[in-house]
């Protein structure tokens, strides 16, 4: 409102302006027409006295100008009349102009659309009634190494039964099934959710209802749809309701879909679950925990979500599940927690809004700082162009004052000036801005979590204005307080002698091309260190030749599978028949792929007292090692023979050997995986795998012949990762052409079975360093706008000081200083400015870079090289840019310099 | 023709609230007016009379109405406000001061000692 009426003020202060400016112009010609008729009356002809009226009024404009400033002077009116005297003078100067609102529209440009990002991933609030309330809950064994993991079901059972804490909690987890019936079958993502977790959320569905506790609680069929999937595969039809859809061969009625913008659990930077799966979900059923489910301990795949009682915080809330992690620890059997080397139960309870961003928080902070900095630059830029300008319009602000202007006044009027040119760079940034959003998402790949669109909303709008003030103000106000400090007779006298420079403007200059680098060197070390650490990624042995790989996932629904033969039998054929197809050169079907998923687990080794840390534990078949290419280094690959009835062997990775048989014999020795019915031998010895992101590189892997995994594994109802598995192909030919043929012998063993995720290996490896690759490009991108700016900083710097000393320069010669002397003295110059600013960047970049260690892989936070080739090239452009004047300075005519005078 | 005075700075104003108080006055009339009572002997540059008019208005020492003059066009009258009116007298006694005392001191004679 107050916004209105000033801006109702700022209108009635135009009109009255205009009113006035008419009066004035009817008083004045009224006089000139009087005057003139007196005058014809004496005599004179009508030409004769119009031209005489106007010889006795005297300069015209001049009076109507005077008779304004007798008016007084409004703000509003000194307002457009400084913005009009500014868009003149910028006019006047298209070169700089141009100069400053571009590089102004880049900073702001940059800011704008990294702080859209900002905003959406990490400022707003979860889109959910009184988020602030609401917690995660979950479980770890922190002395065993696992500090924060999911809730099993039967603890949770427990938990919510006894604690004192919440108005509600509710369980939840996700899993891919297939879904079938009217149409293609397809994979789709369902989250399993507890009846409470949708009240809990305050979200109300857009048709029909969500569960009732007593549907979750019997496991009724009942589903809700997602509006996604609504509008996609049933047409929006209102009566889906009621209507049946199948989902892994089991038929349930659809009750409900979601509004458009709901999801759950949550994806983006902000996931929330712990099975690592980033897509938004398709439908909801109820969580409904089956009595196997129920009855295994260990099996920490669930998440908890609760909404706080009112007056309760979060540490009363921690105190309390701290107790419960106690008693329900003291119900484990003996074996579960000898497995867990016995270690301690916790129950870990944590804020909903502070989940799970971590990474994604430092990349968007570290990003926001470098963009920050980038604008910094550019401020100083300009700032350092306007004190140059202000040099040479030094006499027109001396006359200024001199005919009275006050030191306020001619003050205000170069900040006008520096607003007008923030505001200009203000709108061609918001176009920058929206240009770069839409760049910044397409070149985000989509397994890093962004949001699919972020819309320039209002907030970012703001904050471009916001950055525009701030960005007039910090170039701004120097010029604006040189320019008023000036006297007009000092400045008068400096200017009749062109030979000495203004030394005060020139320290300052000097000053902002120090911060300039110090800045650029920064930005340049920060991206230095991400791009080292994208290429160490990039050029990590994964253990596998990436290369002709094609991958697909093919899960069998425990409803039309319910034996483990028919399982077996299933991807036994499968591996015999697809092995012969065209382009298919090996063929291997695995529970884990690399880089995507680990199943984890403990074991025994034989001779050594208790369980291991965590172990990946990999089933295959087929030739699986060949057709992802891990080099067997010692013993065998798995054979036809090694399957139910036989030997149980296993083959063990480089790092397991290393770690449990330092002394190289492992071959031929026993170990015990935590649930299988027998010790296992070794038999071979393959490369080490890099896994998915949650392990280390190092973490020990084992293999197991999928033919000798037991019965009661296969048939598990709680864990369908048994029968979940993975193709892995290696091709002559381009791996997309084999695709095709591959899905459609799938389709001859099984017409409705759904397969998921078909990608190559290039397309995996090429994911996993998506992130960093991401984080390099745009901080290499920053750095580069950086450098370039901080050179033109430098360039126009000494370009002006060596015009100024264009007359010492011409001195210098005639007594008979050399071109290369002349050239040492401007390089100098050029190259103090350059390291002082790399001393001050190298102090502040020590202090930084550490907090960008989580962003950086194989190379430290202080790395030399780093370090010492980025001071390389930033003194080296500097000197480049300070080349061309210095040049200048030598081809300096010591005649013409001294004339000048 | 007589021979003109410049006016002195700063006497435009007095010379205004001088005219205007006769009565009100357009700003060619307050031109004649200056011109009738000096009887031709100041020179005033006809364009400043209009700042000046404009300031003494801003002043609250006249104040200005738009009319209709005797030829029937659409006119800008000033007057003489009450605070004008006292300006104008304690303007007038400030210069009967100053030139009496410019006066008496040019009449000064050489000190006879």
């Amino acid at each position: 409102m107050k916004f209105l009426s000033s801006i109702g003020s700022f209108a009635s202060a135009l009109f009255r302006r205009s009113r006035f400016e008419h009066d004035m112009d009817e008083e004045l010609r009224a006089h000139l027409r009087d005057r003139a008729r007196d005058l014809e009356r004496s005599g004179l002809s009508r030409a004769e006295a119009e031209r005489c009226a106007r010889l006795d009024f005297g300069g015209y404009q001049k009076f109507k100008e005077e008779c304004r400033e007798s008016l007084g002077t409004h703000f509003v009116d000194t307002l457009v009349q400084d913005v009009r005297y500014a868009l003149r003078t910028l006019r006047k100067s298209p070169g700089f102009t141009l100069v400053a609102v571009l590089t102004l529209a880049l900073g702001i440009g940059a800011n704008t659309a990294i702080f859209s990002l900002v905003d959406t991933a990490l400022l707003h609030p979860l889109p959910f009634k009184n988020p602030s309330r609401l917690v995660m809950i979950g479980e770890g064994m922190p002395a065993d190494g696992y500090p924060k993991i999911g809730i099993s079901p039967e603890d949770f059972t427990v938990y919510e039964r006894e604690q004192k804490s919440f108005e509600s909690v509710g369980a939840f987890d996700d899993k891919y099934v297939g879904l079938s019936g009217g149409g293609q079958p397809e994979r789709i993502l369902a989250a399993r959710v507890s009846a409470s977790i949708f009240p809990m959320l305050g979200i109300q569905p857009l048709l029909g209802r969500t569960f009732t506790p007593q549907e979750d609680k019997l496991g009724k069929n009942v589903v809700i749809l997602s509006y996604a999937l609504w509008q996609r595969r049933y047409g929006a039809s209102r009566r889906v309701i009621g209507k049946t859809v199948v989902l892994d061969r089991i038929p349930y009625t659809v009750i409900g879909v979601m509004p458009k913008r709901f999801q759950f659990p949550l994806r983006g930077p902000r996931t929330i679950v712990v099975s690592g799966n980033n897509e938004p979900a398709n439908v909801w059923v109820p969580v409904a925990f089956t009595p196997e489910e129920l009855q295994c301990n260990a099996c920490y795949n669930s998440s908890a979500l609760g909404r706080l009682n009112a007056g309760v915080t979060i540490s009363q809330a921690q105190t309390e599940a701290s107790l419960l992690a106690r008693r329900i620890e003291r119900q484990y059997p003996a074996s579960v927690l000898q497995a867990f080397n016995n270690a301690q139960l916790y129950i870990w309870i944590s804020p909903l809004d502070a989940e799970d961003v971590g990474s994604v928080r430092t990349m968007l902070l570290v990003l926001m700082a470098a963009v920050g900095m980038v604008l910094l630059i550019a401020c100083s830029n300009v700032a350092t162009l306007l004190l140059s300008r202000a040099s040479a319009r030094r006499r027109e602000i001396t006359i200024r004052s001199a005919l009275g202007a006050s030191p306020g006044r001619l003050a205000r009027q170069v900040l006008t000036e520096s607003i007008v040119l923030a505001l200009g760079g203000g709108a061609i940034g918001i176009l920058v801005a929206r240009f770069g959003t839409a760049v910044l998402i397409s070149l985000a790949p989509s397994n890093i979590p962004l949001p699919p669109d972020v819309p320039l909303g209002g907030s970012a709008l703001l904050f471009a204005a916001a950055a525009c003030c701030l960005t007039a103000i910090i170039f701004g106000i120097v010029p604006a307080i040189q320019s008023s400090a000036i006297s007009p007779q000092f400045a008068l006298q400096e200017g009749g002698r062109s030979g000495t420079p203004g030394r005060t403007r020139n320290r300052l200059q000097a000053c902002f091309v120090v911060a300039e680098f110090a800045l650029a060197f920064v930005l340049l070390i920060g991206a230095g260190l991400l791009l080292r650490s994208f290429f160490n990624r990039l050029m990590t042995n994964q253990g596998f030749r990436p290369d002709h790989v094609l991958t697909m996932e093919v899960p069998l629904p425990a409803l039309a599978y319910p034996k483990a033969t028919a399982i077996r039998g299933f991807y036994e054929q499968l591996a015999q028949r697809a092995s012969n197809l065209p382009g298919v050169r090996s063929l291997g079907i695995t529970t884990v792929l690399p880089l995507t998923n680990d199943n984890l687990t403990v074991m025994k080794v034989e001779g050594r007292p208790g369980y291991t840390p965590v172990i990946r534990d990999t089933w295959v078949l087929g030739n699986y090692f060949e057709a992802m290419g891990i080099p067997l280094l010692n013993g065998r690959y798995f054979t036809p023979q090694d399957r139910a009835g036989s030997q149980p062997v296993v083959v063990i990775s480089e790092g397991t050997a290393k770690k449990y048989w330092p002394a190289g014999d492992a071959i031929g020795k026993r170990l015990y995986i935590y649930g299988t019915p027998d010790t296992a031998t070794v038999v071979g010895i393959v490369g080490s795998v890099s896994g998915s992101q949650f392990v280390t590189a190092t973490t020990p892997e084992v293999y197991v012949p999928y033919l000798q995994v037991p019965n009661v594994m296969l048939e598990d109802k709680r864990d369908a990762s048994a029968r979940s598995l993975a193709l892995a192909v290696r091709t002559s030919t381009d791996p997309q052409a084999v695709a095709l043929a591959l899905v459609a012998q799938i389709h001859s063993l099984d017409s409705q079975l759904a397969v998921g995720k078909i990608r190559t290996m290039g397309q995996l490896v090429g994911s996993s360093v998506a992130g960093p690759r991401f984080n390099a490009f745009l901080f290499g991108l920053f750095a580069c706008v950086a450098l370039f700016l901080a050179a033109l900083g430098i360039y126009g710097v000494l370009a002006y000081a060596t015009v100024q000393r264009t007359h010492e320069i011409g001195i210098r010669m005639a007594l008979g200083a050399q071109g290369t002397e002349v050239l040492r003295l401007v390089l100098g110059q050029g190259a103090r400015l350059a390291l002082f600013g790399l001393a001050i960047g190298l102090l502040i970049a020590v202090g930084l870079t550490r907090l960008m260690a989580s962003l950086l892989f194989g190379v430290g936070s202080m790395d030399p090289l780093t370090f010492a080739v980025v001071a390389i090239v930033l003194v080296g452009i500097g000197m480049l840019a300070c080349y061309i004047p210095a040049r200048r300075a030598t081809r300096v005519d010591p005649v013409s310099a001294m004339r000048c005078e | 023709m007589p021979e003109r005075a410049q006016i002195l700075p700063g006497t435009l104003d007095l010379l205004i609230l001088k005219a205007v108080s006769l009565g009100p006055l357009y700003g060619y009339g307050i031109l004649l007016r200056i011109e009738q009572i000096s009887r031709g002997a100041l020179l005033i540059e006809q364009g400043a009379l209009y700042p000046a008019l404009f300031r003494l208005v801003r002043q609250g020492l006249l104040k200005a109405h738009w009319g209709t003059s005797e030829n029937n066009r659409r006119t800008k009258f000033y007057e003489l406000t009450s605070a004008g009116r006292k300006r104008l007298r304690q303007e007038e006694e400030g210069w009967n001061r100053l030139v009496a005392a410019i006066a008496s001191a040019l009449k000064a004679q050489p000190e006879q000692t």
